[in-house]
């Protein structure tokens, strides 16, 4: 090593290339992930950074409430504004209806508002002896290449019809349709534009399927078929820059089927209804009328990591 | 709240979305969906009749009782049928539901029996139970013949979804069901389940297809195996006359409204009470716990002025790392400073104070005599 390059411990990592550029609405992040918003900055931050490329999320539905429609809306959405291509699947005979309820971004706030000033905080008073060597540099860095990643969408807005038209969305319905083969072979077909391999990424791609086993459709007996699709989806999209959402309503679900489809999922969310004018939940949490469901996370992508 | 269900169902669906679909679900223990079928199906139709309904037309689709028990039901609650014809149709589909009668009297020459014979131009026999697209058809087909093409709608009553699942499989059955609650023209549409006669996850598949649900359950719950006792025998009776009616309904804003009710079967009909004791349904989510988790005004006050150790640094005074060691130079310094704290921080006189009761005695007393270092107050 040149003995002219500074260093701060023993150990440095050997980077023969400059780290590559990746294209719109891709974020690097640890251990070499790529990764891509879901739509919602604040899920992102939970999640640590977004979806990572090549992963598999799986949404659990509550068959009493539509707030997975919520999660698809916000990621195909963000994908499109974006510019990245977006499959779609649903057991509605026209999917291409659905996409006019896709929401378009919400006009960027001030970026005041934004700021919290940590000495306000009402409530709790943390008595901490290094809080003086803190300033006010946590939130720089972050505002200028928000947008470039993700966006807070206006549900009440729809969004532009030019990116609906656009030539990279395509939509599969599957409702007639007795077997597995077709969809899997259109997901095949658009994972191949998607290679991946060392190089930086030019564009990423997204598959939306949802309502997986609604019984609407006719494989939805077809339990092991059904598995060994999300096992065959699993595999493609890991060898490939995108990333999978599939919804189902696990109360359709054998339990046995339904844990090995949780055990399949790289990122595991779920989605559950509020109960209306329930005095209890009111006082515990304090917002209850403006909420409209829960979110849980139960599993978090691990992909590059040695735990697995 | 039977109430607001049949105002659900009265209002229909709006432009765009799927019809609301009731599912009135009950078993065994509590047999009463049939009264609560035919209560709602009343009150629907006599809102149609008034006008007062979305939907313009009913099509009843009967697999498990013969087409004149609805007219005569709907008689009896005072309808006239007979002025109504272009407002109900019934698709029976309990008289030859396979076509075995047709198949007979085609090959034997065999003359239909004279009590088969339509009870009025309201009811057309339907012999194709198992193919679900052509009972589609065909209610499509009821429905426009009552209403008209256009936008006007028409509402579906469903009796029972049971005998629809013996001839067809659980998957064409819910399509069936889902491609009718997105038809344009259908206002509402509800059905009848046991739910004994299934497997949970069919009852699943229902509930998951449809916007409300209404169950019935027993009042008193009998332990299992144990009918024959002489003791149950009062509480099975109990149960024959009345029971608790259980509604959830899938609101557009995605929350759940949970309602329940009495509901008391008499000759005249079925009567529904609001539930004596409105004990919780759920368990006290906020922890009942021995001391009090509010604070009053003045304790609201007196916390806000305390100043905790490390606070009071970085406020124009070079910051310090104390390490346990006072200078002199310190040491004068610190006393004018804290005289110019209090007066900052509070409005009321004295500044608060922490107070530590010790819980025992015989606590050894180590932390008093072993101060932490750093701590700067």
């Amino acid at each position: 090593m040149a003995a002219a390059k500074t260093r701060t411990s023993t150990f440095s990592r050997n980077l023969s290339t400059a780290a590559p550029s990746h294209g719109p609405g891709l974020k690097c992040g640890p251990n070499g992930t790529v990764f891509l918003s879901s739509g919602i900055p604040d899920l992102d931050k939970i999640l640590g950074g977004g979806f990572p490329l090549g992963s598999l999320v799986m949404v659990m539905e509550d068959a009493e409430a539509p707030h997975h429609m919520l999660l698809l809306r916000n990621f195909m959405a963000q994908g499109l504004v974006l510019g990245q291509h977006l499959l779609y699947s649903s057991p509605a005979r026209d999917p291409r209806g659905f996409l006019g309820t896709l929401p378009s971004p919400a006009a960027s706030k001030d970026d005041k508002s934004r700021e919290r000033d940590p000495d306000q905080e009402k409530g709790l008073r943390i008595a901490w002896q290094y809080k003086k060597y803190f300033g006010e540099n946590q939130l720089d860095g972050q505002r200028d290449g928000k947008h470039e990643y993700s966006n807070e969408f206006d549900l009440r807005k729809p969004l532009e019809r030019h990116f609906i038209n656009g030539p990279r969305i395509d939509c599969v319905s599957i409702q007639d349709c007795p077997d597995l083969s077709t969809l899997r072979d259109r997901c095949a077909t658009f994972l191949s534009q998607f290679p991946r391999n060392d190089g930086s990424i030019s564009c990423a791609g997204r598959i939306a399927i949802q309502s997986f086993c609604a019984p609407q459709r006719a494989y939805s007996n077809m339990e092991w078929d059904m598995l060994s699709f999300i096992r065959s989806l699993k595999s493609m999209v890991r060898s490939s820059n995108s990333v999978a959402i599939i919804t189902f309503p696990p109360s359709l679900l054998s339990p046995s089927f339904c844990k090995r489809w949780q055990h399949m999922a790289d990122t595991l969310l779920s989605v559950k209804a509020i109960q209306d004018e329930d005095k209890e939940l009111a006082q515990l949490l304090t917002g209850y009328q403006d909420m409209v469901g829960f979110l849980n996370v139960h599993k978090v992508a691990r992909i590059n990591t040695q735990v697995y | 709240m039977a109430e607001s269900i049949c105002r659900a169902l009265r209002d229909g669906a709006l432009e765009g979305e799927l019809a609301p679909a009731l599912t009135i679900k009950d078993s065994v223990a509590s047999p009463f969906a049939l009264q609560v079928f035919s209560h709602v199906l009343s009150q629907l139709f006599s809102s149609i009749l008034a006008g007062k309904s979305q939907s313009r037309g009913l099509v009843v689709v009967s697999f498990s009782r013969s087409p004149s028990f609805y007219l005569d039901l709907l008689k009896n609650k005072g309808t006239d049928i007979a002025s109504s014809n272009n407002q109900i149709q019934i698709l029976d589909c309990y008289s030859d539901p396979l076509g075995w009668k047709d198949q007979l009297a085609g090959s034997r020459n065999f003359t239909a029996l004279s009590n088969e014979v339509l009870v009025s131009s309201t009811a057309i026999v339907f012999r194709e139970v198992k193919h679900m697209d052509k009972l589609y058809n065909s209610i499509i087909e009821l429905g426009k013949g009552l209403v008209g093409g256009g936008k006007i709608r028409f509402s579906i009553a469903i009796d029972s979804v049971d005998e629809m699942l013996r001839h067809a499989p659980v998957s064409s059955v819910a399509r069936f069901l889902s491609n009718l609650r997105s038809h344009d023209q259908i206002s509402s549409i509800f059905w009848l389940l046991h739910s004994d006669l299934h497997e949970a996850r069919v009852t699943a598949v229902l509930e998951y297809l449809s916007s409300i649900v209404a169950s019935l359950e027993p009042s008193h719950q009998l332990a299992n195996g144990q009918r024959g006792d002489l003791e149950n025998f009062s509480l099975i009776k109990h149960n024959s006359k009345k029971g608790k009616f259980h509604v959830r309904f899938k609101k557009r804003n995605g929350r759940v409204r949970v309602m329940s009710e009495e509901v008391h079967i008499e000759l005249s009909g079925i009567n529904f009470t609001s539930l004596p004791s409105e004990g919780a349904i759920n368990q006290g989510l906020v922890p009942k716990v021995q001391f009090s988790l509010q604070l009053s005004e003045k304790e609201r006050i007196d916390k806000a002025n305390v100043v905790l150790p490390f606070e009071h640094q970085g406020n124009g005074k070079p910051i310090q790392i104390y390490d346990g060691r006072r200078s002199l130079v310190d040491g004068k310094h610190e006393r004018p400073f804290a005289a110019v704290e209090n007066v900052q921080t509070n409005e009321n006189c004295g500044s608060g104070e922490i107070i530590y009761y010790r819980d025992s005695d015989d606590e050894m007393p180590d932390s008093d005599e072993d101060p932490d270092d750093d701590l700067d107050i």
